[in-house]
């Protein structure tokens, strides 16, 4: 206890020696953890949208205008036995003809001039969640479908989603990779920060050698000043962060925040990062 | 308590700092190094105070092989060693008390013992009075007192002086020395290397002349 009470009172003395120096660092780590944090708030509400729009993704199978109850239940069973579906749901031709109708009210007046119903039965499928991104799986039961009997056509909007969690999986490999470079930028900065602090105490650290002190005691104040750097940085950019996502949000309404433990991850981030800093120049001091 | 053994030291191009010196100093001695500016004086408390390590030969201290201490041991080793030099090495933006309680201070000491021998020593040098002062604020004769205060308040086995009297003037330097005497005669070993041959005959102990990084002259 008496020893972090000497650390932090060390490295607080240190920070307001060199002022300019050390907003230097806590900007460039605020900017790396904002950059981050941007990062994680998008990510969390495009997940929430492509969730959404996957779960409402359905797998239709179009049944011939002369089904049997038998090949219906032979198709029932395809689906069912399959393990891949979630919810099922049977749409007859007249209800078919009346959703059309409801989504397309302009169109219901020509649809009503048919002399016959133009719109075949079908099993509506709603897909597992897990099984979602499982492209074998779901082309296996497409294919068997489209070879059962009483089935006329089958439908599954499956390439604009793999399309889209394609463009998802990019976005986070480059977003991941901008943060791993600022972060490594952020405790570079600190480091270079804690060396200058390192040459300003060079007389002290001689003195501290010299009665022997223990090497933990030389080296504290500098990973200690790491760490009240990184979490400065952290707290500055979580702030920022709430700034810019309130402005944001009072156009795109249905934005949410970081949750609560990802805010302190992003805090101990900030804190690791420094500390990491801090401790690359105190290990070179003996 | 130290056993120097046909100890060398060579620097960068094989010049010889020390050359095969053999000496040897007791628990509780009080002796001067002593020669011109080259001589071997300050390498030799160099290496007592394990900044260096000898070339060849062999540095024993208190039965302890200075060159064969690990890190961890080279810390607890100095722990036992006060040191005191020409420059003072004072930290100027510590106040004398702060100084002085540096030293308990990154050695771990609790509180209220820091401030009790911090006082104590402050005392003895007879700056007390002074201890909210800065560096700066005092005469080179009171920032060696301080330095000598920073050197015992950790209770050493031995001290070690280079040139501590360097920047003083006669008067002064009588003075610091006198305080030397005082640890001396508390029962600790000390070591004072300074080219005033003038002091060394005043304060009237044993001293050791080098020349050349050699013992040329024991008196």
């Amino acid at each position: 206890m008496h020893a972090l009470r000497y650390f932090f009172s060390e490295a607080a003395a240190s920070l307001m020696r060199g002022p300019v120096a050390s907003a230097l660092a806590i900007l460039t780590i605020s900017t790396g953890i904002f950059v981050l944090g941007v990062f994680l708030v998008v990510n969390a509400n495009f997940q929430r949208v492509v969730d959404r729009w996957s779960q409402s993704a359905e797998l239709s199978i179009y049944l011939a205008d002369d089904v049997t109850p038998d090949q219906l239940a032979g198709i029932d069973q395809v689906t069912s036995r399959s393990g891949l579906v979630a919810h099922q749901e049977y749409v007859s031709r007249e209800q078919a003809l009346s959703r059309f109708k409801t989504d397309f009210p302009d169109l219901a007046g020509a649809a009503g001039n048919l002399e016959s119903n133009p719109l075949p039965a079908s099993f509506e499928l709603q897909l597992k969640a897990d099984v979602r991104e499982s492209t074998i799986a779901v082309d296996g039961l497409v294919s068997t479908l489209n070879g059962t009997p009483g089935v006329a056509d089958v439908r599954y909007d499956r390439e604009w989603l793999a399309r889209l969690n394609t463009v998802v999986r990019i976005g986070r490999i480059v977003a991941t990779g901008i943060v791993i470079l600022l972060a490594i930028a952020a405790a570079m900065t600190v480091s270079n920060v804690v060396r200058l602090t390192a040459a300003a105490r060079r007389d002290e650290i001689e003195i501290m050698q010299l009665v022997g002190a223990p090497f933990a005691f030389v080296r504290g104040p500098f990973v200690a000043e790491g760490i009240l750097q990184g979490g400065l940085g952290a707290v500055v950019a979580l702030i920022a962060l709430t700034f810019a996502f309130y402005f944001v949000r009072t156009k795109f309404t249905a934005l949410t925040f970081l949750a609560p433990p990802m805010a302190a991850g992003l805090i101990l981030g900030g804190i690791l990062l420094g500390c990491i800093g801090g401790y690359v120049v105190a290990r070179r001091v003996r | 308590m130290i056993e120097v053994q046909r100890v060398s030291k060579t620097y960068a191009r094989g010049v010889y700092a020390l050359r095969d010196l053999s000496l040897q100093i007791g628990k509780g001695d009080f002796v001067f190094l002593t020669g011109p500016s080259g001589a071997g004086k300050s390498t030799l408390l160099r290496l007592l105070l394990r900044r260096d390590v000898p070339s060849d030969g062999q540095l024993i201290v208190g039965g302890r092989n200075l060159a064969e201490l690990t890190p961890r041991q080279v810390q607890a080793y100095r722990r036992s060693v006060g040191f005191v030099f020409q420059d003072f090495k004072l930290l100027q933006k510590k106040t004398l008390l702060e100084n002085v309680a540096f030293v308990p201070r990154v050695l771990g000491i609790g509180a209220s013992q820091q401030q009790r021998r911090t006082f104590q020593v402050l005392k003895w040098v007879g700056l007390q009075h002074r201890m909210s002062a800065y560096p700066m604020e005092l005469s080179g004769g009171e920032q060696q007192r301080v330095a000598i205060a920073r050197a015992i308040v950790n209770d050493p086995l031995i001290i070690l002086a280079d040139e501590p009297t360097g920047n003083l003037d006669p008067d002064l330097s009588l003075e610091i020395m006198n305080l030397f005497r005082e640890i001396n005669a508390r029962g600790t070993t000390v070591v004072v290397a300074t080219h005033d041959r003038e002091l060394i005959r005043r304060v009237g102990r044993r001293s050791v002349t080098l020349d050349h990084g050699q013992i040329v002259e024991t008196t």
